[in-house]
């Protein structure tokens, strides 16, 4: 299988380096080929959903239940911020 | 094993006054210092904290609370569970110094119940991994044999609990990482059905597989523990109000119980001690008056493929939120730069892997034939498995087809590893409880059998646990 690592990394915004592009680059097709075995299962006629309970629209009251201490504790984790907003790099160019 | 350090044991002697909450916490934290240094098991030991929290539970004894479910119960948890102000890295390097902002459900159930968090566990990075070696910080040994790996990914947790440093831990599994750790350890870990536990607070793997489970030496510990942490919990809108709790006074009885056996959970390749240890296992069962049921799951073993291709879509999807912005270190330069920069420093290669196979799997031209095919397969595997449940009341096997491998041995061979997976990732597949209790040694080396039981009736699948384990620690 053809796997065109360099689009495959900029789609999952990863910077690899050459090695680890070239190890992937051998990998992938292996890990692809194995779990490829699926095509061999007849799934025609299989409503493909597979729902692991029965839960549907779970809801709870709109009410805020977590403290002023999580807040901040929140705000304390960005690893940049501004009076107690996040700071980030400009996401629309100049 | 050591019949004083279990849960029921220390949970009785403090309610019962003759030891303090203290004093088994200082207990705990000696035999860690002890150990640890050659295991590896912890990533962090809250010391200051454990003893802290034992006071409370002391003080709450004094005033007249003595019969707390866990109390003065020493825990460890699996590094991707949060509890505020204290780092869980879920093993990256990403998050080595994330402080958690809440704390997850379990965790405050475990609390509650008088249990003393004593530190967080090594695991695989972000829980991708079989044999713990994936963590960014250090290997963790196994104590049985310390040339071999514990297997994964809650294998700090599995190491501690059978090291005997302490007498439970929490895991979380996502295609075996409770069980397979646990059976290459010597120990017993549980997963529990899919939505009988609250993962509020789990830092997310892939989401419609995760599960967070107990690790202890005994079945009847196992239980106590999973009593307190399961229940609906209004954070995690997959949980579920249960109709049928979980006991701590587990049944040991196998009169009329119906065992199924699949003829594919023997396969080639498959180590044949460890085999041999199973079919043993089988006949003790066998001898205690259950019924063996032999039968054939024929998309079993798609049941591997079908979690490689789901696991890794979910998990790149989960781990997109890791971008630098909210947590973890800033990436250089412009947005899109900053992000790939940081994506690039902060995970390892087996997080890269999982998230570069997951974009594949979900890019245009592909998901058809990956993602939704293996999601038509998981619903085929899903009805299968239903009708042979109606036949049968459990279903074992092994856990894993070999017993623990040598540090490093797989490290170069992502299928290969990924193998070890086989049989475990059928619970996750299909939601349904499964757990791994020690039946003997293969080459040395400790062995588990695997029980998996029909969705939300964990009950019978501990009460099939302890028959087991009374039947073979007699024998």
């Amino acid at each position: 299988m053809d796997i065109d690592i360099k689009r495959l990394a900029t789609l999952a915004k990863l910077q690899l380096t050459d090695e680890e592009m070239e190890m992937l680059a051998r990998q992938l097709p292996d890990i692809l080929a194995y779990v490829s075995k699926l095509q061999e299962v007849d799934t025609s006629g299989v409503d493909a959903k597979a729902y692991l309970t029965d839960a549907v629209n779970v809801l709870r009251e709109d009410v805020i239940t977590s403290s002023r201490e999580e807040r901040d504790a929140v705000i304390a984790a960005f690893p940049k911020q501004v009076g107690g907003a996040m700071e980030v790099p400009g996401v629309f160019a100049a | 094993m050591n019949t004083n350090w279990t849960v029921k044991s220390i949970r009785d002697s403090v309610n019962g006054g003759s030891v303090t909450a203290l004093s088994i916490v200082d207990e705990a934290l000696r035999r860690i210092e002890e150990k640890d240094g050659e295991i590896g098991a912890f990533l962090e030991v809250f010391a200051t904290d454990a003893r802290k929290a034992a006071k409370e539970v002391d003080a709450r004894h004094a005033k007249g609370e003595v019969d707390l479910p866990l109390a003065g119960v020493p825990i460890a948890l699996k590094d991707n569970m949060l509890v505020m102000g204290h780092i869980a890295s879920a093993g990256s390097k990403m998050l080595a110094d994330y402080r958690a902002s809440y704390t997850a459900t379990v965790v405050t159930r475990l609390q509650a119940a008088g249990a003393i968090i004593i530190g967080r566990t090594n695991m695989d990075e972000f829980a991708f991994g079989s044999s713990t070696e994936s963590s960014a910080f250090h290997v963790t040994k196994n104590p049985r044999d310390t040339s071999k790996v514990p297997g994964g990914t809650s294998g700090g947790s599995a190491a501690a609990v059978a090291a005997g440093m302490i007498p439970a831990a929490l895991g979380s599994d996502t295609g075996g990482s409770i069980r397979q750790p646990s059976s290459l350890c010597g120990v017993v870990g549980m997963k529990p059905t899919y939505g009988r536990v609250s993962r509020y607070g789990l830092i997310a793997d892939g989401s419609s597989l995760d599960q967070i489970g107990p690790i202890a030496t005994t079945v009847e510990d196992v239980a106590i523990v999973l009593s307190i942490i399961e229940g609906k919990d209004s954070h995690d809108a997959t949980s579920v109000v249960l109709d049928d709790l979980t006991s701590e006074n587990v049944s040991s009885d196998l009169a009329g119980v119906r065992i199924g056996v699949p003829k594919e959970y023997f396969i080639d390749g498959m180590d044949e001690d460890v085999a041999a240890r199973i079919h043993e296992a089988i006949e003790t069962l066998k001898k205690g008056g259950a019924e063996i049921v032999n039968m054939s799951l024929p998309l079993a073993p798609y049941a591997l493929p079908a979690f490689y291709i789901i696991q890794p879509a979910e998990a790149s999807s989960n781990l997109a939120r890791f971008d630098g912005m909210r947590y973890g270190n800033r990436g250089e330069g412009a947005i899109e730069e900053s992000y790939r920069s940081a994506r690039g420093a902060g995970l390892g290669a087996e997080a890269k892997r999982r998230i570069m196979l997951g974009t594949f799997i979900l890019s245009a031209g592909y998901y058809d034939a990956f993602y939704k095919k293996a999601i038509a397969v998981r619903a085929a595997m899903k009805m299968e498995f239903d009708a042979a449940l109606k036949k049968v009341d459990v279903i074992v096997g092994p856990v894993s087809p070999i017993a623990a491998w040598g540090i490093g041995e797989k490290m170069d061979d992502p299928v290969s590893m990924y193998l070890a997976d086989v049989f475990t990732v059928s619970a996750n597949i299909l939601g349904i409880p499964g757990i791994s209790v020690p039946c003997g040694t293969a080459h040395g080396l400790p062995v588990g059998l695997q029980i998996l039981g029909k969705s939300f009736d964990d009950n019978r699948v501990l009460q099939v646990a302890a028959a087991f384990e009374a039947l073979h620690n007699a024998s």
